[in-house]
């Protein structure tokens, strides 16, 4: 109850297509201090455009977002985003990768170089430091689009679906890696994710959607505790209660 | 070629020769095939030219001799002087008003819509067709007519290709970059133009190729000097000979000047040639 809350949706709408297509409408949603909230829904239910809205990249189009007392209009430096599509530079190599956050923020070159290396340890990726992204495998890239969302110590973090495009094993270790990272310093996250499993490993709530237009179905505690790794949150015994749980919200048509 | 194109839209037939990572690098078995093949033409042109056309199929060690005595009597030295002092200036304007061009028409769609229809135009009419037009305009007073031939001949390819990387920007990078607070200036620097680079320098081989037909062109039509000039004088006297001693530089030029834009890239785009 005490807990301030980082983040609120109030009441948000969002079209596409001049109008004609109704991502969601009247939205509310509140993300706690320090929580991960993780974001499941039906695929094209407009979850990444809702992460979007959140960082300023989409406006919207009725209602507000709120970070921290002050509304979204543009990007913040406060907040920090990893993608899908992993968005590394091609031409840059994993050093330079990490450190465009901060160079963006004009950072002494002395306090950039620290901390590239600091997080380039912390994922895993040294010794690639002076690799082209096209010479990495996915998940190493991702490892490198991670470690350049953290290297600006970002207050809160929003991942875009980050492990959506990798191969089950790869997806796992980078999820306990996730999980290991936050343990070191957690911080607020909203994780945008298609699959029910990551959701409860990450989560420590979970939102979830309905179809278009977006609804909030359901927003439930996960009570699993922390420290988590993957394997334990299989083998905790409400893993499969939350999973069931979840699978019939989504299973259930919207109406 | 439509004018109607809406500036937004990416129409990447129009930006030619960029090249897959394939073929980026030659392997040592791929300079024996390249060599042979220049080999096995030039013996079957000995051994056979002289045979069907005694006059015009001179043999290549004619050809190889009239190259000697033309550095002799210093023509040729004084021709590539002349010709390079036209496809190097040439080739400045052009790199200069192509880069220029084509960053802004495919930043902004005022400047887009305001050059296509003429880029379109130009680039569609035998670039020929206009060269008595420039010699008039220029009064074929100094290189200044040769040198705007040559920037004529080569400046399409640099901005449309110019153009179509700026637009072919991913469009993912572009928000990643807004993620990241970016600045207009850091923007450019990060993202857009590393990302034409590509389309860039391929554009600029493109250019050269052309650049070498303008300059032999303006010196056909525009003062007869330099390299041209001693194509056609030996033609009219039935020296093919020496001939084409000029028409071998010009394509050896050609053969340096793409390799030199070729080593340049793996410089300045040293990401293209590091796939695994």
């Amino acid at each position: 109850m005490a807990t301030p809350i980082r983040i609120s949706v109030e009441h948000v709408t969002k079209r596409f297509a001049s109008g004609a297509v109704t991502v969601f409408e009247a939205l509310d949603l509140a993300v706690r201090d320090g929580e991960t909230l993780c974001i499941v829904g039906p695929s094209g239910c407009g979850k990444t455009t809702l992460l979007r809205c959140m960082h300023g990249l989409a406006t919207i189009d009725d209602g507000r977002i709120v970070i921290d007392g002050t509304e979204v209009r543009a990007p913040s430096r406060k907040v920090a985003m990893v993608f899908q599509h992993f968005g590394l530079m091609p031409w840059k190599r994993v050093r330079e990768n990490v450190a465009y956050g901060l160079e963006l923020a004009g950072l002494p070159k002395a306090t950039v170089q620290e901390r590239v290396a600091h997080y380039i340890e912390m994922v895993g990726l040294r010794g690639f430091e002076s690799s082209y992204p096209n010479q990495l495998s996915g998940g190493m890239q991702q490892r490198a689009g991670l470690a350049r969302a953290l290297a600006v110590e970002p207050d809160i973090l929003l991942m875009d679906e980050p492990f959506g495009s990798l191969d089950a094993l790869t997806r796992e270790i980078l999820q306990d890696e996730l999980l290991r990272i936050y343990q070191l310093a957690p911080r607020t996250m909203v994780f945008i994710t298609h699959s029910i499993e990551e959701a409860i490993a990450m989560g420590d709530r979970i939102l979830v959607l309905s179809a278009r237009p977006a609804r909030v179905r359901e927003l439930f505690q996960v009570d699993i505790p922390r420290p988590r790794t993957v394997e334990s949150v299989i083998a905790h015994p409400r893993f499969i209660p939350l999973r069931d749980h979840c699978w019939r919200l989504l299973r259930e048509r919207a109406a | 070629m439509t004018f109607h194109r809406v500036g937004v839209e990416v129409d990447e037939s129009r930006a030619v020769g960029v090249r897959t990572s394939r073929w980026r690098r030659l392997r040592p078995g791929d300079w024996v095939v390249r060599l042979g093949a220049i080999a096995v033409v030039l013996g079957v042109w000995e051994l056979f030219g002289p045979t069907l056309n005694k006059l015009i199929l001179r043999p290549p060690s004619d050809i190889f001799r009239a190259f000697f005595e033309l550095i002799a009597n210093g023509e040729l030295q004084d021709a590539m002087g002349q010709s390079f002092r036209e496809l190097f200036g040439g080739l400045a304007v052009a790199l200069a008003v192509g880069l220029v061009l084509g960053v802004a028409s495919g930043r902004w769609r005022f400047v887009y819509n305001a050059i296509d229809p003429l880029v379109s135009a130009l680039y569609s009419v035998p670039s020929v067709a206009l060269v008595p037009l420039i010699a008039v305009a220029f009064r074929s007073v100094g290189d200044a007519p040769r040198i705007a031939t040559v920037a004529l001949f080569a400046v399409f390819p640099i901005l449309i290709n110019t153009q179509q990387g700026v637009r072919n920007v991913d469009r993912q990078l572009l928000e990643v970059a807004r993620s990241f607070n970016t600045s207009e200036r850091r923007l450019w620097t990060d993202v857009i133009l590393p990302s034409a680079m590509p389309y860039v320098l391929a554009g600029v081989r493109l250019a050269i190729g052309r650049g070498l037909i303008g300059m032999i062109v303006a010196e056909f039509f525009i003062g007869l000097v330099g390299l041209g000039y001693l194509i056609i004088s030996y033609e009219n006297v039935f020296r093919i000979d020496r001939m084409f001693v000029p028409v071998i530089v010009v394509a050896t030029m050609g053969i340096l000047m793409m390799g030199f834009v070729q080593w340049l890239e793996g410089r300045i785009a040293p990401w293209l040639k590091r796939e695994q």
